[in-house]
C-alpha cells in the first residue's frame, strides 16, 4: 500500500472537489412538480444572501400554490413545475440566470424574484424575449422601461410618493389633539427614500411642520444618538422609513430612551415578519406602521386562511417566516394572477396574456385586483396597522385578530387608534 | 588585475509578445464562433460572467501578483468603472465602448491617487487602506443622487446590435476582448523590465531601492494599471444587467473572487489568474445552476483553504515545482 504524502492528499482533495463539482453540474433541476408535459414556470429567488429570508418564504408559497393547481388537475389540462434558481440577493446573477431558464431550461413562463433590486435586472431579458412578466413587490421598476407586459404584485401602485404615506398621515386625523411638528428618519435605500419622500411632500397638506429630517447608512447598528436627536425636537409625530436590521435598533433604541410620541412608526419594513415580532415584543404595542397584510376580519378574503394553514404548517421545517403574514400571500396571489389569466385564453401566448391582464381583474387571496396601463396596481392598498395590546414575544396573537388593528384604508379598517406610543399594553 | 573577464550575462529571451497576440486573438474567435453555433444565448451570459472575473484577476495580479501589494478595494475599483459608464449615459446618452474607455481614465486615475496617498503602508495596512476605499466609494455612491443613489440606475440597453446576433452576444464579445486585452498588458507587464522591478520590490523592497529600483515610480504604475483595468472590467455591468445599484456594485464577492482566483491559479504569473478565474466562475456558476444555494462563497472559501495548506503557489506553482 502507498503512503500517503501531503502532496498526495492534496491531489486527492482537489480531485474530490472537483469530481463533486462536476456531478452537481449534471445534476437535473430541482422538479418540484410531476407528469407528462407539465406547463414549466421558471424564476430566480433569493435563497441566500440579504434577502433570502423573504424570498424563502416567497418561493414556499409559490410551492404551495403549483401543489394545490396540479391537486386540482394542473392548468389547462397539464401539471405545473416550478423551476427556481438562487441568485443569492446579488443583482448581477440574475441576467445570467432568466437566459438559462428561457433558453436552456425552455421554461414556458417566468416570474420575477422578490424586490426591486433583483427584478430590475432581469427586465432587459425579459423584455427582449418578449414574455409576460408578473413580479413580487418590486417598486417602480417599470417606471422607466414602460415594459407593456409588465404586471407588478404590489400594494403600492403607480405613484408611490403622492399614495404611499397618505395613511399615516390620515391616522393623524384619528388624534385626540391636533398635532404640529413631524420628524422624519430614513434608511438610504429605494424604498425608503421613496417612503420619505412621500410623508415630506404631504406633511404640509396635513398642517405639519418637519423639525427633523435626516436619512442614514443602511450600515448603521447605533441608534442612540440620532433618537436622542429626535427627542431633542419633542415632534408630535415621528416616521420612520427603515429596513429589517434597522427597524429592530430603532425601535430598541425608541424603548431604552422612552421616545414618546402621539403618533410613531411609518414605512418600517421588520415589524412584519415574525421573527422581529417575538424578538421586539411589548416595544411594538401601539406603534403604527406600513404593511401589506393582517389577519383581520376585513381582510378575510376567500382563500387566504386556507392558505397561511398550509404555510404555517410547512414553514418550521423549511425554516422560513412562521406566520407568513406579509409577502406569502402575495407570491401565491402572483400565480394566481397567471393561472385565471391562463385560465381565460386558453394558451400559452404572451401576448394575449398581457393584453388579458390589461383589460380583466383578478381574485386572489389578497383580494381583487386590477393592473394599470403601467403594470401596477390600478388602486393602491398601502394599508396602515397599529400593534395593540402587545404584552410579550408570543406569536399566537399575530395569527388572530387584534393584535395588528388595520387603521386605514377605510374599507379595511377593523379597529380604532391608540395613542400615544410608549404607554403600556 | 586579472585579465579575465566575467561571462557576459545570457540575454533574456525576446518574449513573444505576437504569438501571444495572435494566439488569444484566434482564441477568441473560435470561442465567439462555437458559442454562436451552439446558438443559446446563456453561453453569452454565463462566459460573461467567467470572462469579467479573469479582467479583474488579471488586473489584480499586477500589483498584488508581482508586486505583492494585496488590493482589498477591487469591488471599489470595478464599481468606479460601473457608475463612470452609468455617468456618461446618464449625461451624454454614450453606450459600452465609450463608457470604457472612460472607466479606464477614471479608475486608473484613481488607482494613481489611491496609490500616491497608500503605498507607503505595506502588507495589512496597504490592505486595509484599500478595502476602507472601497467603503469610501459606496458611501459616496449611496449619497449621490445623480446616480440612482441607494435606488440604483436604469441603463435602458438596445435590443439588437449590428452584426451580433443579440445585445447578450456583443456585451459577451466585448468582455472577450477586454480579457484578451488584460491578460495581454499583464503577460506585458510580467516580460518587461517593469514587471521584474515589481518582482524586485515584492521580494525585497528596500534591497530593491538600494539598487536603483525606482520603487515609487514602478509601483504608482502598477496601481494605476491595476485600477484602470479594474474599472474596465466594471464598465459593461450596467449595460449587461440593465441595472445598476451600490449594493450588486459594490458587491463582496468581487472582492474576495479577484484575490482568490489569482491565489488559486498561480500570482505572480499571467497565466495564473486567467487558470484561477475560468476555474472558479466556471465552478461558481455552475453551482448557481445546478445544487442552487449559497455554495459560491463556499467553493471559493474552501478552495483558498485548500490551496493555501496544499499549493501555496497555485496550480501552476504546483506543476513548476514538479
Amino acid at each position: 500500500m502507498s503512503e500517503l504524502t501531503r502532496r498526495g492528499l492534496g491531489r486527492t482533495a482537489l480531485a474530490g472537489a472537483l469530481t463533486t463539482a462536476a456531478g452537481s453540474a449534471i445534476a437535473p433541476w430541482p422538479a418540484l412538480g410531476q407528469g407528462a408535459n407539465p406547463i414549466r414556470i421558471g424564476c430566480s429567488m433569493s435563497l441566500s444572501g440579504g434577502l433570502a429570508a423573504n424570498g424563502r418564504s416567497a418561493q414556499l408559497a409559490q410551492r404551495i400554490w403549483a401543489e394545490d393547481v396540479n391537486a386540482r388537475g394542473g392548468l389547462l389540462g397539464r401539471p405545473v413545475q416550478l423551476v427556481s434558481y438562487d441568485d443569492q440577493s446579488n443583482p448581477a446573477n440574475v441576467p445570467a440566470l432568466y437566459t438559462k431558464l428561457v433558453d436552456v431550461d425552455k421554461v414556458d413562463l417566468v416570474t420575477s424574484p422578490y424586490a426591486t433590486a433583483m427584478i430590475a435586472p432581469s427586465m432587459p431579458v425579459v423584455m427582449q424575449r418578449g414574455m409576460c412578466y408578473v413580479t413580487l413587490f418590486g417598486a417602480g421598476v417599470n417606471e422607466r422601461l414602460k415594459y407593456d407586459r409588465y404586471f407588478s404584485m404590489n400594494v403600492t401602485g403607480d405613484d408611490i410618493k403622492g399614495h404611499y404615506a397618505r395613511g399615516f398621515l390620515e391616522c393623524t386625523k384619528m388624534l385626540p389633539h391636533p398635532v404640529r411638528s413631524l420628524s422624519i428618519l430614513a434608511v438610504d435605500n429605494d424604498f425608503a427614500q421613496r417612503a420619505a419622500e412621500s410623508v415630506r411632500g404631504m406633511a404640509r397638506e396635513y398642517g405639519l411642520r418637519i423639525v427633523y429630517d435626516r436619512s442614514y447608512p443602511p450600515t448603521t447598528v447605533d441608534f442612540t444618538p440620532t433618537i436622542r436627536a429626535i427627542q431633542a425636537q419633542r415632534p408630535d409625530v415621528v416616521f420612520f422609513a427603515s429596513y429589517p436590521p434597522d427597524s429592530n435598533g430603532i425601535l430598541r433604541a425608541v424603548s431604552e430612551l422612552k421616545l414618546s410620541a402621539a403618533l410613531l412608526g411609518g414605512g418600517m419594513v421588520g415589524p412584519q415578519i415574525a421573527a422581529v415580532q417575538a424578538q421586539l415584543g411589548p416595544i411594538l404595542n401601539n406603534l403604527v406602521t406600513w404593511d401589506v397584510y393582517s389577519p383581520e376580519p376585513t381582510m378575510q378574503f376567500p382563500g387566504v386562511v386556507e392558505f397561511q394553514e398550509k404555510y404555517r404548517a410547512r414553514a418550521p421545517a423549511e425554516q422560513t417566516d412562521v406566520l407568513g403574514n406579509y409577502l406569502q400571500p402575495y407570491a401565491y396571489a402572483q400565480m394566481q394572477v397567471i393561472a385565471q389569466s391562463l385560465a381565460r385564453i386558453g394558451k400559452i401566448d404572451q401576448e394575449a396574456l398581457a393584453k388579458d391582464m390589461h383589460a380583466n381583474g383578478f381574485e386572489t387571496i389578497v383580494g381583487p385586483i386590477r393592473f394599470s396601463a403601467l403594470g401596477e396596481w390600478a388602486e393602491p392598498r398601502n394599508l396602515f396597522v397599529q400593534f395593540q395590546n402587545i404584552a410579550d414575544g408570543d406569536l399566537e396573537k399575530y395569527k388572530k385578530p387584534g393584535a395588528k388593528v388595520i387603521l386605514y384604508p377605510p374599507a379595511l379598517k377593523s379597529g380604532e387608534l391608540k395613542s400615544p406610543y410608549g404607554a403600556p399594553a | 588585475m586579472s585579465a579575465t573577464a566575467l561571462p557576459a550575462p545570457a540575454a533574456p529571451a525576446r518574449p513573444r509578445h505576437l504569438s501571444y497576440w495572435l494566439g488569444a486573438a484566434l482564441l477568441a474567435a473560435a470561442l465567439l464562433v462555437a458559442l454562436r453555433l451552439i446558438g443559446n444565448e446563456y453561453g453569452w451570459y454565463a462566459g460573461y460572467f467567467v470572462l469579467q472575473y479573469v479582467v479583474l484577476a488579471a488586473a489584480w495580479n499586477i500589483l498584488g501578483g508581482y508586486a505583492g501589494y494585496v488590493n482589498f478595494g477591487a469591488a471599489g475599483f470595478m464599481a468606479t468603472g460601473t457608475y463612470t459608464a452609468v455617468v456618461l449615459y446618464e449625461a451624454l446618452g454614450l453606450g459600452v465602448i465609450p463608457g470604457i474607455l472612460g472607466a479606464a481614465v477614471t479608475a486608473g486615475l484613481l488607482g494613481l491617487g489611491t496609490g500616491y496617498l497608500t503605498l507607503r503602508l505595506r502588507g495589512v495596512y496597504f490592505s486595509i487602506a484599500t478595502l476602507c476605499l472601497a467603503v469610501v466609494l459606496q458611501t459616496l455612491v449611496v449619497n449621490w443622487d445623480y446616480v440612482g443613489g441607494s435606488r440604483g440606475a436604469y441603463v435602458i440597453r438596445p435590443m439588437t446590435m449590428p452584426g451580433f446576433v443579440s445585445y447578450g452576444e456583443y456585451i459577451f464579445a466585448v468582455m472577450l476582448a477586454l480579457a484578451v486585452i488584460a491578460v495581454g498588458i499583464g503577460r506585458t507587464v510580467e516580460l518587461s523590465r517593469l514587471g521584474r522591478g515589481l518582482q524586485a520590490i515584492r521580494d525585497n523592497e528596500r534591497a530593491a531601492e538600494a539598487v536603483g529600483v525606482p520603487t515609487l515610480r514602478l509601483k504608482l504604475i502598477a496601481t494605476t494599471l491595476s485600477g484602470a483595468l479594474m474599472g474596465v472590467a466594471g464598465a459593461p455591468l450596467p449595460f449587461y444587467a440593465g441595472y445598476v445599484n451600490p449594493d450588486g456594485a459594490f458587491n463582496l464577492a468581487y472582492a474576495v473572487n479577484t484575490i482568490a482566483m489569482p491565489l488559486i491559479g498561480g500570482a505572480g504569473t499571467w497565466l495564473g489568474p486567467v487558470i484561477g478565474a475560468v476555474l472558479l466562475a466556471t465552478l461558481q456558476q455552475a453551482a448557481t445552476v445546478t445544487i442552487s444555494s449559497a455554495l459560491n462563497l463556499w467553493i471559493v472559501g474552501w478552495m483558498l483553504v485548500l490551496f493555501v495548506a496544499l499549493a501555496p503557489r497555485g496550480i501552476l506553482g504546483w506543476f513548476r515545482k514538479r
